[in-house]
């Protein structure tokens, strides 16, 4: 591994285009450029391909083609699923229950919700980064009109039991039909099995660029049946549920990369978790005072966080930026905020330990050469930053001579 | 904005780290809001620092600048050396950017509540 070679593993940042996936794209740029809306020839190719597209994403999740409605990406389809269902439906009730570890367009969304009035419920995570179904139970009221809980932490990647919280709701909505179920699954989304009515969940949101394709796109899954309000509004696109010409480029290139994702899931997931289990089982080897984030067990598979102890994230993160490695960290530095990340600390953990952790995020083109390197610099980076730490060391004050 | 080369010399290669058995002075302090700490160790011969050790607990702009003050204190009277500004000590770094001055900040306290032990006779 020479001083050049760069290596990214931020994967749950974003990923790059698959050339299979860009090939395609292009195609949209330059040669079937149209507007999906327009009725000449041009703009019929266009639709037919944003169609083609709905039908891969559809098929990607389990759902119907018109369950998909395009948007600008996850942010955009946590907004659109949170707004536009509790607009649809405030009249039976304005109670949201979500979780401290959301992301943070879902968290941003429930605490503007509540500065208007609506009461908010956040459900706690233990020690293993998952919510308890019977926390679900408790807290679930006759005016709760909407559940948004993530399928895969964005930081940690554990899995939680949407499954299981989709039949809590199911049994409540015997007294209360009026509640939903909406989950962001971004980062879940090609990197293991979806299926909508396996999960029972009413809506899901999706990104493109986590799956290999470019970003600006992503799409909302709508159940059919339930009731929601456009945001984006003065236009007929999507059907009436986000007004605005259509990405065209980037939903086909979404679709590409959905398509591929279906057809490479399996290779891919046994892949990384590979390469994550050989990163996993070298790091705790050979560096002590590290501590794993979130369930071993219950967890996306490309995914690792550690805290190490007595050294600050944002250091490491640049002594590896300097050896070409790309990795992420909760450290509050690094955000421009002043607390540390709330995903860390939502699981008990102290600040130290918050501002220590790293993200190392696996993607299909990282090889085990890659790793074993990482390792390397890792280890050293950490013994360095240790030697420069007061925290593993007691002050003892000398007199004056 | 993209950090010195001086910057990544010192994160990657820090001068004067660790402690001094026979310090004159051993003075720690942190930042309440953000929890960066920074060690300064001294030995003073004659009113003039003999040898600096640092240790620092935080982001990289805290490890630089723990560094760097050391180098910069090495071989001053303590009279220069109570004269180094949080200016002087970003200079001497490459610059740092505005939200990050903090840091600088932290080292010159540290600097100035070791000169102001060693002034009033005490260890820290």
């Amino acid at each position: 591994m020479t001083g050049t070679h760069r290596i990214y593993l931020d994967h749950s940042a974003t990923t790059p285009v698959d050339d299979r996936v860009a090939s395609v794209m292009l195609q949209t740029l330059t040669k079937n450029f149209g507007n999906a809306s327009s009725v000449h020839g041009y703009g019929q190719q266009a639709r037919a391909a944003v169609d083609r597209a709905r039908r891969e994403v559809a098929a990607l999740i389990g759902a119907r083609q018109n369950e998909i409605v395009f948007v600008s990406g996850g942010t955009e389809g946590n907004n659109l699923a949170i707004r536009g269902l509790c607009e649809a439906i405030q009249q039976h009730g304005r109670h949201i229950i979500t979780s401290t570890i959301e992301h943070p367009s879902v968290r941003g969304v429930c605490d503007s919700f509540e500065k208007h009035g609506w009461e908010i419920t956040r459900l706690p995570v233990y020690d293993n980064g998952i919510v308890r179904v019977e926390d679900l139970r408790a807290a679930l009221r006759s005016d709760t009109v909407l559940v948004t809980v993530m399928l895969a932490n964005n930081e940690i990647g554990t899995i939680q039991p949407i499954r299981e919280i989709a039949a809590v709701i199911r049994e409540h909505r015997e007294a209360n039909r009026n509640v939903w179920l909406h989950t962001d699954a971004v980062q879940a989304a090609g990197r293991i099995e979806l299926n909508v009515d396996e999960l029972g969940c009413d809506l899901l949101s999706l990104s493109a660029h986590k799956l290999y394709a470019p970003k600006g796109v992503g799409a909302l899954y709508v159940r059919r049946g339930v009731r929601l309000i456009g945001q984006n509004v003065g236009g007929h696109q999507e059907r009436e549920r986000r007004a605005g010409t259509e990405n065209v480029p980037g939903i086909v290139a979404f679709g590409e990369a959905a398509k591929i994702a279906r057809e490479e899931l399996r290779v891919r997931t046994s892949y990384v978790k590979r390469l994550r289990d050989r990163f996993e089982t070298a790091v705790t080897r050979r560096i002590d005072d590290v501590v794993l984030n979130g369930d071993p067990e219950h967890r996306l598979p490309h995914l690792s966080n550690f805290s190490f102890r007595y050294i600050e994230g944002e250091g490491l993160l640049i002594n590896l930026d300097l050896k070409g490695i790309a990795v992420s960290t909760g450290s509050a530095c690094s955000s421009g905020t002043l607390e540390p990340s709330p995903v860390i600390r939502a699981l008990g953990r102290n600040e130290e330990l918050a501002r220590g952790s790293i993200r190392f995020s696996f993607g299909k083109d990282n090889t085990e050469e890659e790793v074993d390197y990482v390792v390397e610099v890792l280890t050293e980076a950490v013994a360095r930053l240790r030697e420069l730490s007061p925290l593993n060391k007691t002050l003892v004050t000398s007199d004056l001579r | 904005m993209v950090y010195s080369n001086i910057f990544k010399d010192h994160l990657t290669n820090p001068r004067n780290v660790g402690e001094l058995s026979d310090a004159t002075i051993v003075v720690e302090e942190s930042n309440p809001v953000c929890g960066d700490r920074l060690r300064l160790s001294l030995v003073i011969e004659n009113g003039r620092i003999e040898t600096a050790r640092f240790l620092a607990y935080g982001c990289p702009p805290t490890l630089v600048s723990g560094s760097m003050l050391t180098e910069m204190l090495i071989d001053k009277t303590l009279q220069n050396a109570a004269a180094i500004t949080k200016a002087d000590l970003i200079e001497a770094i490459g610059g740092l950017p505005v939200r990050k001055h903090h840091a600088a900040a932290l080292a010159i306290e540290v600097l100035t509540s070791a000169l102001k032990g060693i002034n009033e006779g005490r260890p820290s």
